[in-house]
């Protein structure tokens, strides 16, 4: 399989605007939980979230591409390429949906008019056209929408492009926003926890949702020698169990990790990290430890989860963790899963307890969505 | 460039907006399609209720189960699924918005929830076929339908999967106005909803048709050259051309595309399915149901003018040997 160049990352999120800022924090073992402000909800006290700071951007409808072109911007300068070479790249984008663009617009009516409106509910596809349409970006535009792996199909999907050689470049984005919606129905399914985001400890409760933007900019790579980080391979699909949960034995999740190791033509035992998807929900990190058990046995690299630092990222966490994961890679280090104080004995894996030293090779990143969409990615770091 | 290994139509069914599952039962709109209750449909091709299943999901199970059931083999648990949608799960969205926002209770409904998350129709059309691969939700507004086959096809071609489902589904959503604004349409169109799904496999065997080419025309391109071009690049010798025009198409250019295209018989299929992103499935595996050999495009454009053409070499007889 052809390996696909890593070359520019953006990121904004609670942690700030720049991937720099969000590496300090994970360096420094700081959670990216802060205040809800953007709006009240009748449980705001039960929850904990990661909201960036919105203050730069504009409010209502307008939000959502102004904060992707915030990520594309560093993504393109720490690729040092000018917005001019997009013409002819395809623009991928990875979302969940734009529900939080269409609650601030309502909400900025409501508060304008006192008046309820009907939503501004849009076709996903239409931020992607205008972002394409700022950029100059000429070639193919299209959204994918499959729950918490959308972005990491995005990746998956844009990599696909350049191999078949539809374009040299591709822009891949992951777009997710706090909505009062999300939130409202994830505390519905009793699927939050009040004490924010514990992978794989013994008292998870549930998730912790967050707020971020990811810019990744993919290219072909210049000769099969090539050094630095790159796309080698993934996999993606579908865990017909149940809607909302994992088989409960790790089966599907295994399935696409195996998956994915094939695509990048790796051994189990080349992995030397896993970026595991690490929710903090009991059956799904208890399926998620079944399946790294089954698939690496005894030869367990290390893993650690994203998700306390960052909050769940929804449709964006493909892009958002794989940004912030290879940002602290590249920085030197993994950084420990933030929230697991006391590992589940039950899972009979321990998460990264500590910061150990990264080292270049190939990495396992993990994503698993509802409606059983899965995605594996394997990167070459250095 | 080597050769490209074809990759052969199998089965196809569109489900339109009265639940019309073949041409006998098709309905022409004369406005907009009234409310069509999905449920008993549901029973009687899934074979059990779908509970608390959305309309789109209904749509989505409906149509998948009806392609798969004139399939002449079971599909195998490799196929993968390509799903495009438009507007995606907009009743439920906005059944959400009325639950969370003054001056609704505060709460949503875990179900609307659910439900409520775009990928949910690929998930169902994976479930009921038993499917354990690949599963892609594409949302592009008027080219969903158009870039979930553009994905199929190139994975089938690189030879990633053998075989794949892909359809294309939409809901209409209340009120009209609102409505129109969302996919802005023009006030004369009827706000169609409907699926269609097409089986598509690298085995020769069992072909009703041929998938030639997904196609991507820049800004500015000359739909009229471009269909010629596309024409006389793909067109057998005394082979019937069927053009099928898609809804952001004005009359006035679908008139102009038949005057440059004197050859090509314009079928109408918006008639009987209205206005909706995705009705490009519709209309391709509508024309499936007829048995009429024919060198089949779809082109619609967005608001800017980038078109997307859709080709295919339909069979009169599915035991025809293609080629």
């Amino acid at each position: 399989m052809t390996a696909i160049r890593i070359r520019g990352l953006g990121l904004v999120s609670s942690y700030g605007i720049g991937l720099a800022r969000a590496v300090e924090g994970l360096r420094a073992g700081r959670d990216g939980i802060t205040p809800l402000t953007l709006f009240r909800l009748p449980f705001q006290d039960q929850i904990k979230v990661n909201q960036f700071d919105h203050s730069p951007f504009p409010p209502g409808e307008a939000s959502a591409p102004a904060i992707l072109e915030a990520a594309v911007s560093e993504a393109l300068a720490a690729a040092g390429v000018e917005a001019a070479a997009l013409r002819e790249a395809a623009l991928v984008i990875g979302t969940g949906g734009y529900l939080f663009a269409a609650e601030a617009e309502y909400r900025r009516v409501l508060a304008e008019s006192g008046a309820t409106s009907e939503p501004a509910l849009r076709a996903p596809g239409y931020v992607a056209q205008r972002v394409a349409d700022d950029l100059g970006i000429g070639g193919p535009v299209l959204t994918l929408s499959t729950a918490c792996s959308s972005s990491a199909n995005a990746l998956l999907v844009a990599a696909d492009l350049i191999r078949r050689g539809e374009v040299a470049r591709a822009l891949v984005l992951g777009v997710e926003g706090l909505s009062q919606i999300a939130l409202s129905g994830f505390h519905s399914l009793m699927l939050l926890d009040p004490a924010g985001c514990r992978p794989f400890d013994g008292a998870r409760r549930g998730m912790q949702l967050g707020e971020a933007v990811a810019a990744v900019l993919l290219e072909a790579e210049a000769s099969e020698h090539a050094t630095g980080d790159a796309l080698l391979g993934g996999a993606n699909l579908c865990d017909i169990h149940h809607v909302t949960s994992a088989a409960p034995d790790g089966s599907a999740m295994r399935a696409v990790m195996e998956m994915a190791l094939a695509d990048a033509g790796l051994a189990a035992n080349d992995i030397t990290v896993i970026k595991a998807h690490g929710t903090g929900s009991p059956d799904n990190d208890s399926a998620e430890a079944a399946a790294m058990r089954g698939l690496f046995g005894e030869r367990l690299p290390p893993f650690t989860g994203l998700k306390r630092y960052l909050g769940h990222t929804l449709g964006a966490c493909g892009a958002v963790e794989l940004a912030a994961f290879l940002g602290c890679l590249r920085a030197g280090f993994i950084p420990p899963t933030a929230g697991c104080t006391q590992p589940d004995p039950e899972l009979r894996v321990t998460p990264l307890a500590a910061v150990q030293p990264a080292r270049t090779g190939p990495v396992m990143l993990n994503f698993f969505g509802f409606g059983g969409n899965y995605a594996s990615l394997i990167v070459r770091h250095g | 460039m080597a050769e490209r290994t074809p990759v052969y139509i199998h089965a196809a069914a569109a489900l339109g907006p009265h639940g019309d599952a073949v041409a006998a039962e098709r309905v022409r709109l004369a406005t907009d399609p009234a409310p069509f209750e999905l449920k008993e449909l549901v029973k009687r091709v899934v074979g059990a209720p779908l509970r608390q299943a959305s309309h789109l999901v209904e749509l989505a199970a409906v149509g998948s189960q009806l392609c798969l059931k004139r399939l002449p083999y079971a599909a195998p648990e490799n196929t993968a699924v390509y799903v495009g949608t438009g507007l995606a799960e907009v009743r439920k969205t906005g059944a959400l918005f009325h639950q969370v926002f003054p001056p609704g209770p505060g709460m949503a409904s875990p179900f609307d929830f659910i439900n409520a998350a775009n990928n949910m129709a690929a998930f169902y059309v994976a479930k009921l076929g038993n499917f354990r691969a690949r599963n892609l939700t594409v949302t592009q507004e008027e080219f969903s339908f158009e870039w979930a086959l553009k994905l199929a096809l190139d994975d089938l071609h690189a030879g990633s999967f053998r075989q794949a489902l892909v359809g294309g589904i939409d809901e209409n959503s209340q009120p009209r106005a609102t409505h129109l604004r969302r996919i802005r349409l023009r006030d004369d169109q009827p706000m169609g909803e409907g699926a269609g799904f097409l089986y598509l496999s690298r085995e020769r065997s069992h072909a009703r048709g041929q998938l030639l080419a997904v196609r991507r025309l820049p800004a500015g391109a000359g739909l009229a050259d471009a269909l010629a071009a596309t024409v006389r690049e793909l067109r057998h010798a005394d082979e019937d051309v069927e053009l099928l025009p898609g809804f952001r198409l004005e009359p006035v250019e679908v008139a102009a595309l038949g005057r440059a295209l004197p050859q090509a018989r314009i079928d109408p299929y918006l008639e009987t399915c209205g206005c909706f992103h995705t009705a490009a499935a519709f209309g391709l595996a509508a024309r499936l149901d007829k048995p009429r050999r024919a060198l089949a495009i779809h082109v619609n454009r967005d608001l800017v003018g980038r078109a997307m053409l859709i080709v295919a070499r339909i069979e009169s007889d599915p035991t025809t040997t293609l080629l």
